[in-house]
């Protein structure tokens, strides 16, 4: 158990208190989604996850089938850390990560147990393997969505900004417009900018949230080298994921070289932009939104006010504030690889109350920033026959924008 | 699966609860057997997540029939640790789902709600409809009302404010105590703690859960304060701190919203860590009410006390005072969150006490030597003590009640977890024969407190057991040994 090992001082710095399991205050609703849509035994919670980590850790439980799903049922949301309060004074980080002992449960359970993990999260590590993405699209096929914009190509021309796409809006035909979208707007702007088209990587963050510590490592040295000789200054990254990934874990698991340009979300790269005044936007639409803030933009990576800003400035956009909101934003589901557990019933579940919480607050349309969130947010609003469509910011941005076709 | 039990009684607690809120898988109970606390949970054969007061009754005459031992759990936030029942053989009862508040009662000014509710919870949706509950001195975000009133509630706040209890008794049978329904059947609404009959929602506050499950309370509820003001003033000697207490409480006696509370040196320290050697005692009065006129006056008079006795102000303590007014008012969520702060200082060996005004000071310094020479002698072997606290408040005209705990910063040596385990429990024996009583009826506490019982105590316990839970069932060996009930 060389992993949590490695962690362990997480899970004995857990007083056990419970402020992770029931604490419900004005602006928090509830700390845990997965315990709010199962049947909400312990082990579904985090204080219950930390308890069997160490009972794993300690020896004193054996590995079974139950508690594989109770290591895989988290969104790794980061709620249970915040509300926990728990803080290390003189660094300011968390003294229990639980999302660290999460994901290292997950790592030695998949090293030493893998009999026991699902297929389906098995499923997307082959992919990866073989297709260097865990949505198992052919690169080819990933990097369409840039093929006909005559974007310049990073690695044969230098640009100061990468427009990194991601795994998830390169491959799911449904956000590909996204990317052109950014792109296009990048251009409006006069952004010089490059991307990497059919050889832009998985940055390795589904891979390391599963446990694949290994191979997230080795896409992440990989990707280091890639990245840095682009010579680019800034990354823009479209999706939440893959922005903690590359700010967080490639900061703390590179072994070798660092990570040498800054990174930024597109909705920070675009509220400068707004700043600067290089855009300015035209059309018209009166439309009452909510902003879902992704975990991993929001709570993780505390990227708050920019995705605000932009909403402010779009004409006819009306910003309403959720009951839980910014920090204590409840998590869409979609984290963690939840929408692989129990075949993503569990993670539509979990989107039923950010739905409902959206249309609680009076909000026509709920945007975010973040592709995990909006895929399954949709889904949820399906679900529940909501009218309630769900955005990327990058679509309210582009049709406000008069944009040549 | 559990072997302890045959699959039709798995099947038949499936039946009342729904196959989902029933496990007997030894991972989904492992959790139980640790709480909040340093001695421990629950081990249990079989979990099981009512929904509802029937649910709880079916369950408890199921379980009677087949003499199974219930343990009953809330929010586990027990510092002495939960009722340990018959290791492996406990149906545990999960109580966290049943948290739905069922009725704020506006004219009345009650609050209905299902017992396993997280106070939080409960506090915030009183705070939506313009109302509070008053429970000072909790961690209101980690304890259930069901675990507050069996466990603490003995102490500050609540207890004189819970009007009527549901239990279930060891048989099934449902019970609503307190002036309402229980008293008279045409009447529907819980309104008064005893009317019509012996105050039978004392008899199960601070039981321990052991003479029937709570699974619903009425409690008083008043209008929201959003106000706060606050004061503070150090004094040299303990006296003079009492003192001031005794005045403050002669006055408010002590009114819900007039909370006092002192400080040791240590404690201030971590308030302060800049402030260089504190030596002093630290009062901090603090009035919570309507109006800001209103509270300038209280605040005033407090003041008045204080200088009277020689306290004095500093710069530092006023801006201190300042904000805690700031961080109360209208948009404070009273939730009492301080815990975070405890956490984070490493693991603790609580030390409370609960002792009458007279002949505090005596015992207090007993108290305080003891705890330094516990601590020399964890140094001696090296282990590091964080810090130390040191508090107390008055919980009624009679009743100090305070902590002087310990911080140890080496979580992960299990040798530094027994130590503090042993100055706990070191400590209240310590205590009790110095006259403490404590305030938690929780797991080792429970055991005891019992050992000081005086034998009249003992026999009217054992009795009132006996006849409402003959079958022991119910917490089994919490007060006493098996063997005793």
């Amino acid at each position: 158990m060389k992993n949590l090992s490695a962690i362990k001082r997480y899970i004995y710095n857990c007083r056990k208190c419970g402020a992770c399991v029931g604490k419900v205050t004005g602006r928090v609703p509830y700390v845990c989604p997965v315990r709010e849509a199962t049947p909400g035994f312990e082990h579904f919670s985090a204080r219950g996850k930390i308890i069997i980590a160490q009972g794993v850790l300690e020896g004193s439980i054996k590995p079974s089938q139950t508690l594989a799903d109770a290591a895989y049922s988290c969104t790794l949301c980061g709620n249970c850390m915040l509300q926990c309060g728990a803080i290390d004074q003189e660094t300011g980080k968390p003294l229990v990560d639980t999302t660290q002992i999460i994901e290292a449960l997950r790592a030695d359970l998949l090293e030493t147990y893998p009999d026991l993990i699902d297929h389906s999260y098995k499923k997307v590590l082959t992919l990866t393997r073989a297709y260097d993405n865990p949505w198992g699209v052919p690169r080819a096929t990933k990097g369409k969505w840039a093929a006909a914009l005559g974007l310049k190509d990073a690695q044969k021309e230098r640009a100061p900004v990468l427009l990194f796409a991601g795994c998830t809006v390169a491959s799911n035909l449904s956000l590909t417009d996204r990317a052109q979208k950014a792109a296009s707007i990048l251009k409006h702007a006069g952004v010089d900018f490059a991307v990497l088209g059919r050889d832009e990587p998985c940055c390795g963050s589904v891979q390391k949230r599963i446990g694949e510590f290994g191979l997230a490592r080795s896409m992440m040295e990989k990707n280091i080298s890639l990245f840095n000789a682009t010579g680019c200054d800034t990354i823009v990254t479209l999706c939440a994921g893959c922005y903690s990934m590359l700010n967080n874990d490639y900061q703390a698991d590179a072994a070798h070289a660092k990570l040498r340009p800054r990174v930024l979300h597109f909705v920070e790269f675009l509220e400068k932009l707004i700043r600067q005044q290089n855009l300015s936007f035209c059309r018209a639409k009166s439309l009452t939104i909510a902003y879902h803030d992704p975990c991993h933009l929001g709570r993780h990576m505390g990227v708050y006010d920019p995705p605000r800003e932009i909403l402010r400035n779009l004409p006819g956009v009306k910003l309403v504030e959720q009951a839980a909101t910014r920090e204590n934003t409840l998590c869409c589901g979609a984290g963690g690889g939840m929408r692989l557990f129990a075949d993503g019933a569990c993670a539509v579940d979990i989107g039923l109350r950010a739905i409902e919480s959206a249309r609680h607050a009076g909000a026509e349309a709920l945007a975010t920033a973040c592709p995990f969130c909006e895929l399954n947010l949709n889904a949820a609003a399906q679900r529940l026959d909501s009218l309630l469509p769900v955005y990327d910011i990058i679509d309210l941005v582009a049709d406000s924008l008069k944009i040549p076709k | 699966m559990s072997l302890i039990y045959a699959q039709d009684f798995i099947a038949a607690l499936s039946d009342i609860v729904g196959a989902q809120y029933v496990t007997a898988d030894p991972i989904a109970a492992f959790p139980y057997r640790y709480d909040a606390s340093i001695f421990g949970g629950t081990a249990a054969a079989v979990v099981v997540r009512p929904g509802s007061t029937e649910e709880v009754s079916q369950i408890l005459a199921r379980a009677n029939t087949a003499k199974v031992p219930v343990v009953i759990r809330g929010g586990g936030a027990s510092i002495y640790g939960q009722p340990r029942g018959v290791p492996e053989k406990n149906v545990l009862l999960d109580l966290t789902r049943m948290n739905r508040v069922i009725r704020i009662n506006h004219d009345s000014m009650t609050v209905t709600a299902q017992c396993g509710i997280i106070m939080g919870k409960l506090q915030s949706a009183c705070k939506k409809a313009g109302f509070y509950i008053f429970s000072p001195f909790a961690p209101l975000h980690i304890v259930s009302l069901g675990g507050w009133m069996s466990g603490a509630a003995g102490s500050a706040g609540l207890w004189p404010d819970i009007v009527s209890i549901t239990v279930v008794l060891a048989d099934g049978t449902v019970v609503k105590t307190g002036g309402g329904p229980g008293t008279n059947i045409h009447q529907p609404v819980n309104f008064n703690r005893n009317l019509g009959g012996p105050d039978f929602t004392g008899l199960f506050i601070g039981d321990g859960g052991s003479f029937g499950v709570k699974t619903e309370a009425t409690v008083r509820i008043t209008k929201f304060p959003p106000v706060l003001r606050a004061t503070i003033f150090e004094f040299d000697t303990l006296e003079k701190t009492l003192e001031l207490v005794k005045r403050h409480v002669e006055r408010v006696n002590p009114h819900p919203f007039d909370p006092v509370m002192v400080f040791g040196p240590g404690a201030m320290k971590h308030f302060m860590p800049d402030f260089g050697e504190i030596t002093n005692f630290t009062v901090q009065g603090m009035m919570q009410g309507h109006t800001a006129a209103e509270m300038d006056v209280k605040r005033d008079i407090f003041n008045a006390l204080a200088d009277e006795l020689g306290g004095t102000r500093t710069p530092v303590l006023d801006a201190m005072a300042e904000a805690m007014a700031a961080a109360g008012g209208a948009e404070s969520e009273m939730t009492m969150d301080w815990l975070a702060l405890f956490n984070a200082l490493g693991l603790t060996a609580w030390l409370p006490f609960t002792l009458p005004r007279e002949g505090f000071c005596q015992i207090y310094y007993q108290l305080l030597d003891w705890r330094t020479k516990r601590l020399e002698e964890a140094a001696k072997k090296g282990f590091v003590c964080h810090g130390t606290w040191e508090f107390f408040t008055p919980s009624d005209a009679s009743t100090l009640i305070g902590e002087m705990d310990a911080f140890f910063q080496d979580t992960e040596d299990p040798a530094v977890v027994d130590f503090a385990r042993n100055m706990m429990q070191d400590f209240q024996i310590y205590a009790h024969q110095l006259g403490s009583i404590d305030v938690y009826n929780q797991g080792l506490m429970a055991d005891l407190n019992a050992r000081y019982w005086s034998p009249g105590f003992r026999t009217l316990f054992q009795s009132i057991k006996a006849s409402l839970d003959p079958n022991n069932i119910l917490n089994p060996g919490l007060w006493t040994p098996l063997n005793n009930c």
